[in-house]
């Protein structure tokens, strides 16, 4: 019945866990409000939020792939 | 031998002072609360006895009957019980789908549910409120400040609690009375009706309950979705402390009739709490 | 085998309600909080601001102070009340005359509503009225909420306790009925003393409920508004002016409602990631329980 489910369990990735692609995405979500809001906070002075967007857009995309 | 028995019956003794001290603790400041319900203005600031042999009606006659507390009582009554029916209704379809079937995304849908009960209402308060009052409107007809939008608004945390709840006695139930009901050919919905609603029965009541007495109890929703005609009983509580200063008796006095129906009943289902509180975590 | 369509249909009226009273809330929040609304401009109506409303709240001194205190009140509390409901749930296990009526009353405190919790502990800490200003006056100590920031904080976390441990203890009585009796009656032939049975048997049986427990407790704690609000009303000055007070008394009377959706938007993140974190825990520990 397991095998039925179109967001498969697969093996844990880097993150250890067992997770679907919904999960990943979530995590990946998760981690892209915190990058801009310590982002605006601490570095936006020097360095432009486009930065911090583009980081956490790969990171999305890791988590998704090989999380 | 005598010696065991003797250090098990101080055991007892020490047992007995723990739940006696719990008791008072637990009891006092209800008990103050009804101390200050029967006592006049002038009393209340002359009077420090831990006891009262009079009791001032003034204080629940005069909100009561002469204020707007009735009608509160009465809006109070109307949507906690209107919320438990729609909730328990949808919760038993609801947790039997969650529980028998292999939904796509059903962890995902749980959580989901989950964190709706979760949310903090302070959130949640503005969008609502503005949604309520100026987006979900025809001409007239709007949610604000009607029976119809608290009982709504109150599914928000009242309907995962008792999906929650009920999954969790639902599984406990064995399918293999779901397939023999099959097939004798019955429906889905008649399976739910003949054998979940009978078999989960002292679940559902207890679940009833706790909704009924959350939606009885809550105030932040109630105080900002409504305004005149639907304001609830805890709203009208907070009414009593003003710039001109507190009606301490009569605030006391309603919150002592908020408290009855809670009491009433807590006394008649206590044996089932504990059953009831399981939340599916452990299995049977 | 059977039809996953009967499934959808079933849960299809939850789906709808909870659809327009939680997501649709929540969608409409996150839109506004991306825009400047100001409802006695000239421009009435939202104007897109982009991240403003952010960048300014993560400069929000006040408001981060306010999810501070939120969060200090919630580890005080929560420690406090998982402690106290442990000890008590492991007294409350013992047969004794009386077991019935005793946990009858325990359970009261649940039953009464936050607003009157705090219409009751008011009632018995105003200067003047209350008995407990008035007898801790007598042996020397001098207490007014109204007044001392400390003595504030701790009467909301002490009412928060006398409210909700009750709940932790309850629970984890239901999640001992539903153990087995033997390994504590096997522990008991085999010379075991109490401390030994509470640490080798009660806890590592209980652990999915102690988890379930802890994760309730922890995010009603972070969300309390109502109690605190009526013991107080978020005084003296700010000192109980926890996160959903903060939120509440703030963002209403704020004329942006840009800035509030923008700041509720702010707590709901940070509840679901807590939210989330403790729910990968618990999956986690059933898992292990399971295997």
């Amino acid at each position: 019945m397991e095998a039925k489910k179109t967001n498969k369990k697969r093996e844990p990735g880097f993150l250890r866990m067992e997770t679907n692609l919904f999960d990943r995405i979530f995590i990946g979500v998760v981690i892209f409000v915190a990058i801009h809001l310590l982002w605006m906070r601490f570095l936006e002075s020097s360095i432009s939020l486009t930065v911090a967007s583009i980081i956490s857009l790969v990171l999305i995309f890791v988590i998704a792939k090989w999380g | 031998m005598k010696q065991s028995a003797r250090r098990k019956g101080l055991k007892q003794v020490f047992l007995y002072i723990v739940w006696i001290a719990l008791t008072l603790i637990t009891l006092f400041p209800i008990y103050w609360m009804f101390l200050i319900s029967a006592r006049s203005r002038v009393e209340l600031f002359s009077n420090r006895n831990l006891y009262q042999t009079t009791i001032f009606w003034e204080n629940f006659v005069r909100p009561l009957f002469q204020g707007v507390y009735g009608q509160y009582v009465v809006n109070s009554l109307i949507v906690a019980t209107g919320n438990t029916l729609l909730v328990v209704v949808l919760a038993v379809l609801a947790a039997y789908a969650l529980s028998r079937y292999r939904v796509k995304g059903g962890q995902n849908i749980f959580f989901w549910t989950i964190t709706n009960r979760m949310a903090p209402p302070a959130a949640f308060m503005l969008p609502l409120f503005l949604l309520y009052s100026r987006v979900l409107r025809i001409g007239d007809l709007q949610l604000y400040d009607t029976h119809i939008g608290l009982i709504l608004v109150y599914c928000v945390f009242n309907l995962p609690f008792a999906i929650w709840l009920l999954k969790g006695i639902i599984d406990g139930i064995p399918t293999s009375l779901d397939d023999a009901a099959r097939v004798d050919g019955a429906s889905t919905v008649g399976i739910i009706r003949r054998i979940i609603v009978p078999l989960a029965a002292p679940g559902i009541a207890i679940t009833a309950l706790l909704a009924w007495i959350f939606a009885w109890n809550e105030f932040l929703f109630a105080t900002t979705l409504t305004s005149v005609k639907a304001r609830t009983i805890t709203t009208g509580l907070v009414e009593f402390v003003t710039v001109v200063g507190t009606n301490w008796g009569e605030m006391a006095a309603m919150a002592i009739i908020s408290l009855l129906p809670a009491l009433l009943f807590l006394v008649l289902v206590q044996r089932y709490i504990i059953a009831g509180l399981t939340f599916g975590a452990v299995r049977e | 085998m059977k039809s996953s369509k009967t499934a959808w249909g079933l849960l299809a009226p939850t789906l709808i309600i909870l659809g327009l009273v939680g997501l649709l809330p929540f969608i409409y929040v996150l839109y506004v909080g991306f825009h400047d609304w100001m409802i006695f401009a000239k421009v009435s109506g939202l104007v897109w601001a982009g991240v403003d409303n952010y960048r300014e709240l993560v400069f929000d001194e006040d408001f981060l102070a306010a999810l501070g205190r939120g969060l200090r009140f919630t580890i005080w509390t929560v420690s406090i009340q998982m402690v106290l409901g442990l000890l008590l749930a492991h007294l409350l296990m013992k047969k004794f005359k009386g077991r019935g009526f005793f946990r009858a009353i325990h359970a009261l405190p649940l039953t009464v509503a936050p607003l009157v919790v705090g219409a009751t502990w008011r009632l018995l800490t105003i200067p003047g009225l209350g008995p407990l200003p008035f007898y801790l006056n007598k042996i020397g100590i001098d207490y007014n909420i109204g007044w001392s920031a400390q003595q504030a904080f701790f009467t909301t976390v002490l009412m928060h306790i006398w409210h909700w441990t009750p709940f932790v203890t309850l629970t984890f009585l239901a999640g001992l009925s539903a153990l087995p009796k033997e390994p504590f009656e096997g522990a008991m032939v085999d010379g075991a003393n109490q401390w030994q049975i509470f640490r080798y048997i009660f806890l590592p049986m209980l652990k999915p409920v102690i988890l379930i427990a802890l994760f309730l407790r922890i995010m009603d704690a972070l969300r309390i508004v109502d109690e605190v609000w009526m013991l107080t009303g978020g005084g003296p000055g700010t000192a109980t002016r926890y996160v959903g007070i903060h939120i509440w008394r703030v963002v209403f009377p704020m004329t942006n409602y840009g800035y509030g959706s923008a700041m509720s938007v702010l707590l709901l993140y940070f509840i679901i990631v807590v939210c989330w974190l403790l729910l990968t825990v618990i999956t986690q520990a059933k898992r292990e329980a399971g295997t």
